[in-house]
């Protein structure tokens, strides 16, 4: 008797048409906690309206994370599934098939923009051997999560020091500053040294003239009255400092 | 993969999104259910494990919100007319229990069971077989039921007679159903400690109605006793019962006669009925007789019955005997002028009243009229009270009270202790017509202006110089406040400085109801003042026209209304028009100096109500009968043209230019620096016709002069029952449908169309035009007609649909628009940028260098809303219906107001803010860089100076 009333019951759900849909939305990596998702959640199957039927079906999240559609139309339609979610996350859309008898042929991933036969990956399939299953079960998929605000640079002293112009200008500081200090601290044997070379330098040479205000006298060394400044530390050597050398050309001038 | 691509893709494109540190700053957003419903609003608390309560309603809007009371934000909400179907006409119910974690409501024959604290889905279910007429939690301890979770009875109203249900508080299945099919009236369903009573009405032979209390088992639906109270003489509609308690000991029911004479009172499941006659001494109608009870099981049995007349209001308070069965009156509160509104609230089994008057709130026990504590009101308001639920709390032997009031207006007030918290301006979800005010601050100045051009040389010398001897009167005042508005402005953000610059604008706001209001968008949308203009229940507003200073309210039987912008009176109304109208149009009128704008009214089958003087010389109207019509100056009698749909189509809307769109470049410079003309024309008009039977759209493009069809296109496939949404501006338009599959290559979803139009399809050409210095769009022979525009068109996938379009407005049309978007699907409004719709963007192939310079990149098919298009961003603006666009004196922004249902306002910069120092410009970092210059010098100038001294010394 139980046995038979079993049986009567399992024959009776092979013959009830019109099944549902459940989605469900898992955690994954963009999505780890899925309760964060708003009240305004939800599903929505759409087509074209034929014949009065119910053309877009709607359905919010519930509690227990699933989107469930109760009794699908009994009419051959095949339908775009969208989840919403506010507008912060992205479902993959779906396709969904519904046969004459309300119930699901399948469900695939749908490529928007693309044709619509063009279909993604299988979520589920109507077996043709077995009987229709009343309850398809398929897992949303979250493709991304919107991000609408632009990021303001803050301020801070570390970007300051980044900037090259500012460490350009610390570095003149430094050489401005610590140069002279240095050729203090050095033995005067050494600082004789230092001069020297600085002054074989053309360009050190001239900036020695430009210091000491007298100028380099250009005219002078083209006319060749004046000693060259190279030919002038050759000539110095040991005796005088580049400021004297210089001194006698400026009087000249 | 694909949408990966395309996700890149929009990416790499720039767009100006709102910084996180701007929300609240730049925009507002009122979150509005609707008018709560008296029976469907209470306090609860979400969970057993928290003390603080939220307030719970389900509006008139089917709208089941969650309002935090601390600040009248809403916490969650969900719209129940979209689920419930077709038949959810009438009010909806909602109900809750504490301890209880699931809230429960029914609209129609749809049921649903929402989490209390996030507003999640807990079951839903539909039944047939009738319309819920009653809903109740059982209350009582079960030790089945897991905690938090209560059952629901359900009381539907089928044919034959009612039907009660208990539904599973976890899944909503049903546990058993009691059928009445006696063909009685279903009216309420209530519950005891230990039983269930469904009452029912019977129709008594000559006239009125028994009540009929069926007593049934709760756990099985079984009937156990039923008695009929023979109340025929004074029940003659249900309304006449005033109150069936539940969820208490010993529910009761009382009803009263129709003159209100005395009140009937039956403990449920006796068959005594008790007689209380009603003391009136004024003897005027008493207008709202209402009983106030507690609805918890441990609470003491005592009711307050509350009595309204025009001018007066009084109350009682009984007491019921429980062993013997009586009822009798404890006391009465003070009989006192003007408005007496009543709460009830419960805690630790005993039951508090909360009474506002005129005078203020007062708290009083169910056990003895001593008045706990009371407040005075700060002034009493003549916004009449409608409707309050109170939660009172206890510390110690101290009370507090906090109160929601609707008032009639629609306003929702929150009031703590006698203290006004916060409104709710409930009443805006129901905007029909908005408009930007023009102030006219600047209007005497330019009368004055005006004046002086018009004098002789001396005389406007010796009028400027008065003029400016009379503005001295402000320098005082000036001065004094110089001071403030400097360190303001350092220290304070930017906004109270930019509203000068036009970003502080008023929004005048027609809603339903009859009531204008002036939100002001400098002030987080706040409402400045508000005014009734008409009683009618349902104001038909055709429009709102502004002119500096003064706003006229059109309506639709042709009367209109002239109001002050900043004081919202009423300066003069029109009488209305016969037969009504069906729109109005606003143009420029000729023979007038300084330009004026006139309005005409246009009948329903489209005529002008009286001849107009447009200076452009047409006009271009829609009739019911879904024909466009165009008419010439002078005429209403016979238009000039008229546009019928071809056979089967019905034209559902026209779009037009904006009043206000400035083209800044008259053609499009191309990476080889060669030109594309724009085609501009300012009288375009795109008319959307549908096919309801084979699935067509058509949209035609027509010039408003001649009526001549520039343009034309049929998509297939389209559902008409979606939204169809289109724009236009300066030589662009868009617009949006559902598009189906139609042959083996087409895509389904929401598609969104733009197309340009251009005057050659060759660039640095002109077209036919290129060398005439007129043109007529009138002119008929073949080689002089007005040429046709190049059309270029790309079309979009796009993930959901838009129900409404519009294009940010900014003074000189240099900064680049928007093409603004609602969208239902996601509740926000998007802003997507001009060029990412260029219809010349490169198809299969990716863009030439030339193409890159001009902004250019390659065509995908799928349109990616980017989060950073989003205007509203994460925000929750439902049920918008219409999006206005306003220029700012800032070329960079553009002020967007969005009504409808919510109300929601913004500043759009779709280039980004250039012409303002925003947030990310630091003062601070400015004048620190000032002073360590300033440091830095006073340091090296005496270390030159010194050594610039040394050297000159040791050179010589």
């Amino acid at each position: 008797m139980h046995f038979s009333r079993s049986l009567l019951f399992l024959l009776f759900t092979c013959l009830v048409s019109s099944s549902s849909l459940t989605i469900i939305i898992p955690g994954s990596n963009l999505l780890p906690n899925p309760h964060v998702l708003p009240a305004t959640t939800h599903a929505t199957l759409t087509t074209l309206p034929s014949a009065g039927k119910d053309h877009i079906l709607t359905t919010s999240l519930t509690r227990s994370l699933t989107l469930v559609f109760r009794d699908l139309p009994s009419s051959p339609e095949s339908y775009l599934l969208d989840i919403h979610s506010g507008a912060d996350y992205v479902f993959a859309p779906y396709r969904v098939d519904v046969a004459a008898d309300g119930s699901i042929l399948g469900v695939w991933e749908t490529f928007r923009g693309n044709p619509w036969d063009n279909r993604g990956a299988e979520k589920y399939v109507i077996d043709v051997a077995c009987e229709p299953e009343n309850d398809v079960v398929v897992e949303a998929k979250v493709v991304g999560q919107k991000s609408f605000y632009e990021e303001r640079s803050k301020f801070s002293p570390m970007s300051l020091f980044k900037n090259p112009m500012i460490l350009m200008a610390i570095f003149a500081l430094g050489v401005t500053f610590g140069i002279p200090k240095l050729m203090e601290n050095m033995d005067p044997e050494m600082r004789a040294e230092f001069e020297q070379h600085s002054r074989s330098s053309p360009i050190t040479g001239a900036t020695g003239n430009a210091m000491s205000g007298g100028g380099f006298d250009l005219a002078g060394w083209m006319a060749g009255t004046a000693s060259s400044p190279v030919a002038n530390a050759d000539g110095a050597r040991g005796s005088t400092t580049g400021r004297e050398a210089g001194g006698p050309a400026r009087r000249r001038a | 993969m694909r949408l990966q691509a395309a996700l890149f893709l929009a990416c790499v494109s720039p767009v100006a999104a709102i910084y996180s540190d701007e929300i609240d700053h730049v925009d507002f957003h009122h979150g509005l259910v609707g008018a709560p419903s008296p029976d469907s609003t209470f306090f609860l608390k979400p969970s057993s494990a928290s003390n603080a309560s939220l307030l719970y309603t389900l509006s008139d809007k089917l709208i089941l919100g969650a309002v935090n009371p601390r600040d009248g934000t809403l916490v969650w909400r969900q719209n129940l007319s979209r689920s419930a179907g077709a038949p959810a006409r009438e009010a909806g119910l909602l109900r809750g229990l504490d301890r209880n974690n699931a809230v429960v409501s029914a609209v129609g024959n749809y049921i649903s069971s929402w989490s209390t604290h996030d507003g999640k889905l807990v079951w839903e279910d539909s039944f047939a077989d009738g319309v819920v007429a009653d809903l109740k939690l059982l209350g009582l301890e079960d030790e089945s039921l897991s905690a938090g979770t209560r059952d629901t009875i359900a009381l539907f109203r089928g044919e034959k007679g009612g039907v009660v249900r208990r539904l599973d508080g976890d899944s909503g299945n049903t546990m058993w159903a009691f059928k009445d099919d006696l063909g009685d009236i279903p009216f309420q369903v209530s519950t005891s400690a230990n039983e269930l009573f469904y009452i029912s009405l019977q129709s008594a032979l000559l006239k009125g109605y028994r009540i009929k209390v069926n007593t049934l088992n709760p756990s099985t639906g079984e009937q156990t006793s039923l008695q009929v109270l023979n109340s025929e003489n004074e029940v003659t509609n249900p309304n006449s019962i005033l109150f069936v308690g539940t969820n208490t000991a010993s529910p009761f029911i009382i009803w009263t006669d129709k003159s209100h004479k005395s009140l009937k009172f039956n403990l449920l499941g006796t068959d005594k009925v008790k007689d209380i006659p009603i003391w009136n001494p004024s003897g005027e109608r008493i207008q709202q007789l209402t009983i106030h009870a507690p609805q918890k099981l441990d609470s003491p049995s005592h009711f307050l019955v509350n009595f309204v007349t025009e001018k007066w209001g009084w109350a009682e308070v009984y007491h019921v005997n429980l062993k013997s069965k009586t009822v009798k009156k404890a006391f009465h509160l003070p009989y006192v002028s003007g408005q007496s509104i009543v709460a009830t609230s419960e805690i630790d089994n005993r039951a508090y009243f909360t009474r506002f008057t005129d005078e203020g709130v007062f708290v009083i026990s169910s056990a003895s009229d001593r008045v706990l504590r009371s407040w005075r009101l700060p002034r009493p308001s003549p916004d009449r009270a409608f409707h309050t639920v109170s939660e009172v709390v206890k510390k110690g032997k101290a009370v507090a009270v906090r109160s929601a009031i609707l008032h009639q207006s629609g306003d929702w007030e929150f009031i703590r202790n006698g203290q006004p918290q916060w409104t709710r301006h409930e009443t805006l979800i129901d905007a029909v017509a908005a408009a930007w005010a023009e102030t006219d601050d600047q209007e005497d100045l330019a009368h004055e202006l005006e004046v002086e051009g018009h004098e002789s040389l001396q005389g406007a010398y010796i009028h400027r110089v008065k003029r400016h001897l009379r503005d001295l009167q402000y320098l005082p005042d000036w001065l004094r406040g110089l001071p403030r508005r400097v360190l303001g402005s350092i220290l304070s953000d930017e906004v109270t400085n930019l509203n000068s610059f036009g970003l502080s604008k008023l929004v005048i706001v027609a809603t339903k109801n009859g009531l204008v209001h002036a939100l002001d968008t400098g002030n987080h949308g706040a409402v400045s003042w508000s005014i009734q203009v008409s009683r009618t229940p349902d104001l038909d507003v055709k429009a709102i026209l502004t002119r500096p200073g003064i706003a006229d309210i059109h309506l639709g039987d042709g009367s209109s209304a002239s109001l002050n912008v900043s004081t919202g009176h009423i300066i003069r109304r029109s009488v209305p028009i016969v037969g009504g109208i069906r729109a109005v149009a606003s143009f420029e009128e000729t023979g007038s100096s300084p330009a004026t704008r006139g309005t005409v009214g246009v009948r329903e089958d489209g005529s002008p109500v009286r001849p107009f003087k447009d200076s452009n010389g047409f006009l271009v109207t829609t009739s019911a009968d879904g024909r466009v019509l165009g008419w010439m100056v002078q005429d209403n009698k016979s238009p000039v043209w008229e546009f019928v749909p071809p056979a089967g189509q019905r034209v559902i809307s026209a779009t037009a230019r904006p009043v206000h769109d400035p083209v800044a470049s008259i053609g499009k410079v191309l990476g080889d620096r060669s030109v594309l003309y724009k085609y501009l024309n300012p009288n375009l008009a795109l008319v959307t016709a549908v096919n309801e039977k084979d699935h067509t759209a058509s949209f035609h493009l027509l010039d408003g002069v001649s009526g001549k069809v520039l343009h034309a296109v049929t998509h297939t496939g389209v559902d008409p029952s979606q939204p169809i949404a289109s724009a236009m501006s300066e030589n662009w338009f868009a617009y949006s449908f559902w598009g189906d599959v139609t042959s083996e290559t087409s895509a389904k979803g929401y598609q969104l169309v733009v197309s340009e139009l251009f005057e050659s399809p060759l660039a640095n050409d002109r077209g036919p035009l290129d060398s005439a210095g007129n043109y007529t769009s009138l002119a008929s022979s073949g080689t002089e007609s007005l040429p046709l525009p190049h059309v270029v068109s790309q079309a979009f996938i796009i993930p959901e649909p838009i129900s409404h379009m519009a294009v940010t407005q900014t003074r000189q049309g240099i900064t680049v628009r928007q093409l603004l978007c609602t969208l239902p699907a996601s509740n926000s409004i998007i802003g997507i940028p001009r060029h990412v719709l260029d219809p010349r963007r490169p198809v299969d192939r990716s863009a030439t260098p030339a193409e890159t310079e001009e902004g250019l990149f390659q065509y995908t098919p799928f349109l990616y809303f980017d989060g950073k298009w989003y205007l509203s961003h994460a925000r929750d603006v439902a049920g918008i219906k219409d999006i206005l666009s306003s220029p700012t004196l800032l070329e960079s922004t553009s002020l967007v107001f969005a009504y409808g249902g919510d109300i929601y306002g913004t500043r759009a910069t779709p280039s980004q803010a250039f012409d303002i120092l925003g947030k990310g410009f630091s003062k601070l970092q400015l004048v620190l860089t000032v002073v360590a210059l300033a440091v830095g010098v006073a340091i090296l100038a005496p270390i030159t100076r010194r050594k610039q001294v040394n050297t000159l010394w040791k050179a010589i």
